[in-house]
């Protein structure tokens, strides 16, 4: 069978050793004719009269909408689709840690530091743990549920100071977040905005409500209720895959749905219950984001976490190795092509979110309340799935991945690390031993030249120029598993990095963990700024989510631009149909929030263009 | 001698014919960077609507008899006899239209940038295999090898379409 290639030459190796397993690897090809029309994002299917594509032939829809209308409104949908996404992961996570507060759910708060600083930001009066977290659940969700006339409260006491100011000159502070997105949905249906401008402000405004809710307050309500983050180094690909334990693969975002198996899943009782099937115990294999999340805030689950196995598009292979034995997803990356595996392989499929219901899985609807229930609930299934498979299907692990991937990194715990502030890492910015920052964010694609090629490509020539890396989301998972995280990485970066990295004994890729991080790294570039006394987009700092996948990504995206980021892709996203729209987000976002899109779909060109822009910056500031 | 076989059966109308054969005619000849606005850009193949709606496919057929050679004054319009392909030479050409209005199948047109000489289809110049018939997903468009008699010897498979439309292959098969 045919394959795309991957930046992961012992994944390929394996996947190549599979024949009879048919994975998303092998149908890029037979997907490789696209269409030219839904590359530029000119394709209209808002009514009847349609679709309707714009040629130079017939440059309006039958409607008259112009290109311009047409990819802004496309732009704008997938934009809310994403920002939507992303919303229902905080709105589930407040409600677990209301829950939480009011002593429902069995779970305990961890994160007392960040509880106490959030509850002083938010300025709660409350002094008790649980009702301070009562609270900032309450108060997080009242914020999501406001009308849109009406603005979020917490944006001001969240943003960076100067960031805020811009976004309110500009008129694009968001009214309530889930309104926000209603409205650009009716904004964009049949013969509603025609207004291309009106709608890319509309985007700003998601991405401002993604940013700062989505991201954000997810990590810090999952702090509080999962224990921060602390560095330390892990076992990341496929040899994490134990098969003399029961195990069973998360997939998805919301580590707040799976952390009750966290604590369930260690306790004798547990033990026993893998020992009647002749197992040693129970373990959560990572998978997708949620993986690098339990990675993160591994200090918290150690006994339970086997490690992270992969990103998005290594879910299929990782079923493949037979040593899973049953799939819990709660959102999205979790691609519909696993599920002819997990029949292939005898493995169950268990869904704790309706809005991530695969077609063969069993829906188990997730309630902070009855939390021990579900986990015996999953632990039962895992265990009957593990004794009807287990003999009848091969079990082959291959040797993969790396043992000292550093992780657990985040805006507290980098700091921390580096002796309780960021002056050390913004002396050596200064001093040009470290030439600047990239995140290199987002997900991981098969077209971008490939599974995460371009993402390792890149990091790779970005580190090379002394370019420190910062990871978040599906890149963390494909950098991890090629090394680029581990410490010995330090001998591919340029001779500054690496010896800044061989002295602190870190790797030139910072792990952020999830692309919820995404959020974390928002922090850290305000944090450097505020030292600095400067804001955030006269940093020597870029951002690139070089393989975009999906549409959450964008919402990422319009975060950054809002953000005041350069914001590179090597994927345009359905907009070069639009003239209007392609100078607005790659060249006019620099007069409205300095931030701008930059489209490269060539490794060594974008490493050029971003270095570029580091240099530039660091002129203006005269470093 | 290579031809491009039709299938309208197969064809969805997607056009996608016709946004490669017009990226195919611009400098950088990136489909993603085509500018759909510009009436300059024009592709030398049509998709037209068959009298019950369904998509048809039209094409150069490079006529053995080319009714456009036969009324090319200029000498502009030649059938090559090597290649059989109906070749256009637009320095020759005085734009008289004649070929516009001889051919059967109306797909030799005045070229829309200037409108002074005729444009029609170059079989992509001898690429080893024409956009049109590269970025067509459903199969409605095949390049054959054919002998003097139109006989069909062969069906030509190409690879799925490189560069910035498709992912690298690995060599893993």
């Amino acid at each position: 069978m045919k394959m795309c290639t991957s930046a992961d030459s012992k994944l390929i190796d394996f996947m190549g050793s599979k024949p009879e397993v048919e994975t998303s690897f092998n149908r890029v090809p037979g997907q490789a004719i696209k269409c030219g029309f839904g590359m530029q994002g000119v394709c209209c299917r808002l009514c009847s009269n349609g679709p309707c594509r714009i040629t130079p032939q017939s440059p309006k829809g039958v409607c008259g909408a112009t290109a311009d209308t047409i990819v802004a409104r496309n732009f704008l949908r997938a934009v809310a689709a994403g920002a939507a996404c992303y919303l229902h992961i905080v709105e589930n996570t407040a409600n677990n840690l209301r829950a939480v507060g009011q002593g429902k759910s069995g779970l305990t708060i961890k994160g007392a530091e960040t509880l106490r600083e959030l509850a002083g930001v938010l300025e709660i009066k409350e002094t008790d743990p649980a009702q301070q977290a009562v609270k900032v659940a309450d108060r997080v969700l009242e914020d999501l549920y406001r009308p849109r006339g009406q603005q979020m409260t917490l944006v001001e006491k969240l943003a960076y100071q100067p960031r805020f100011r811009r976004w309110q000159e500009l008129g694009i502070l968001p009214g309530g977040a889930k309104s926000e997105v209603f409205d650009a949905i009716v904004k964009t249906s049949t013969n509603l905005s025609s207004d291309p401008v009106d709608m890319l402000l509309h985007a700003l405004k998601l991405g401002i409500a993604t940013g700062l809710y989505g991201l954000t307050v997810t990590n810090y309500l999952n702090d509080i209720m999962l224990g921060e983050p602390q560095i330390a180094t892990a076992r990341v690909g496929f040899s994490v895959v134990d098969p003399d334990y029961i195990n069973i693969m998360v997939t998805g975002h919301q580590q707040a749905l799976i952390g009750v198996l966290q604590e369930k899943m260690v306790t004798p009782e547990a033990a026993a219950l893998a020992g009647r099937g002749g197992a040693k115990g129970f373990k959560i294999v990572g998978c997708t984001c949620v993986g690098q999340d339990m990675q993160l805030r591994g200090a918290h689950c150690r006994e339970v976490f086997a490690g992270h196995a992969g990103n998005n598009f290594t879910s299929e292979a990782l079923l493949t190795t037979g040593g899973i034995d049953l799939v819990v997803s709660e959102f999205n990356c979790t691609v519909p092509g696993i599920e002819p595996i997990c029949e292939q392989f005898l493995v169950r499929q268990i869904c704790l979110d309706d809005v991530a219901k695969k077609a063969n899985a069993d829906y188990v609807r997730f309630d902070c309340n009855e939390s021990a229930a579900i986990a015996e609930k999953i632990m039962h299934a895992a265990l009957e799935s593990y004794i009807r498979r287990r003999g009848k299907v091969q079990v082959d692990i291959p040797e993969h991945g790396y043992d000292d991937a550093v992780t657990g990194i985040s805006e507290k715990s980098l700091p921390k690390f580096l002796g309780g502030n960021f002056k050390p890492l913004i002396d050596l910015i200064a001093g040009g031993k470290i030439k600047g920052v990239a995140a290199v964010v987002g997900c991981s694609n098969l077209t971008a030249k490939g599974h995460d090629v371009f993402t390792v490509g890149l990091t790779k020539e970005l580190i090379k120029r002394d370019i420190i890396v910062l990871s978040a989301g599906c890149t963390s998972g494909g950098l991890e598993n090629v090394g680029l995280t581990s410490p010995g990485a330090a001998e591919l970066a340029g001779d500054n990095l690496k010896e800044v990295c061989r002295t602190l004994g870190i790797p030139p890729v910072l792990n952020f963990g999830p692309c919820l991080a995404i959020g974390r790294l928002e922090i850290v570039a305000a944090e450097l700024a505020r030292a600095l006394d400067i804001d955030i987009p006269q940093l020597p700092l870029v951002l690139s989510a070089p393989q975009w996948l999906e549409e959450q990504a964008l919402a990422d995206g319009a975060f950054g631009l809002a953000l005041g980021l350069p914001l590179h892709l090597a994927i345009p996203p359905f907009v070069t149909g639009s003239k209007l729209v392609s100078k607005v987000l790659t060249e006019d976002m620099e007069q409205l929030t300095g931030g701008k899109v930059i489209l490269e779909g060539e490794i060594v060109p974008a490493a050029e263009k971003l270095a570029e822009i580091i240099e530039q910056k660091r002129k203006a500031l005269e470093l | 001698m290579k031809r491009i076989l039709i299938d309208k059966e197969l064809c969805q109308g997607c056009r996608n014919c016709q946004l490669a054969c017009m990226a195919e005619h611009t400098a950088n000849r990136s489909v993603l960077c085509l500018d759909l606005e510009d009436p300059a850009n024009r592709a030398r193949n049509f998709i037209e609507a068959g009298p019950h709606g369904q998509p048809v496919p039209i094409l150069c057929r490079h006529c053995d008899e080319p009714a456009c050679v036969t009324a090319c004054m200029s000498g502009a319009l030649t059938k090559n006899p090597a290649t059989g392909t109906v070749d256009h030479d637009p320095g020759k050409c005085a734009g008289c239209w004649m070929c516009v209005m001889s051919c059967p199948f109306g797909v030799i047109r005045p070229d829309s940038r200037e409108s002074k000489v005729a444009i029609k289809c170059d079989f992509c110049h001898g690429r080893p295999f024409p956009r049109c018939v590269e970025a067509c997903p459903t199969g409605a468009l095949t390049l054959i090898e054919v002998d003097a008699q139109g006989t069909v010897k062969k069906i030509c498979l190409p690879e799925p379409v490189a560069g910035e439309t498709a992912p690298e292959e690995g060599a893993h098969q």
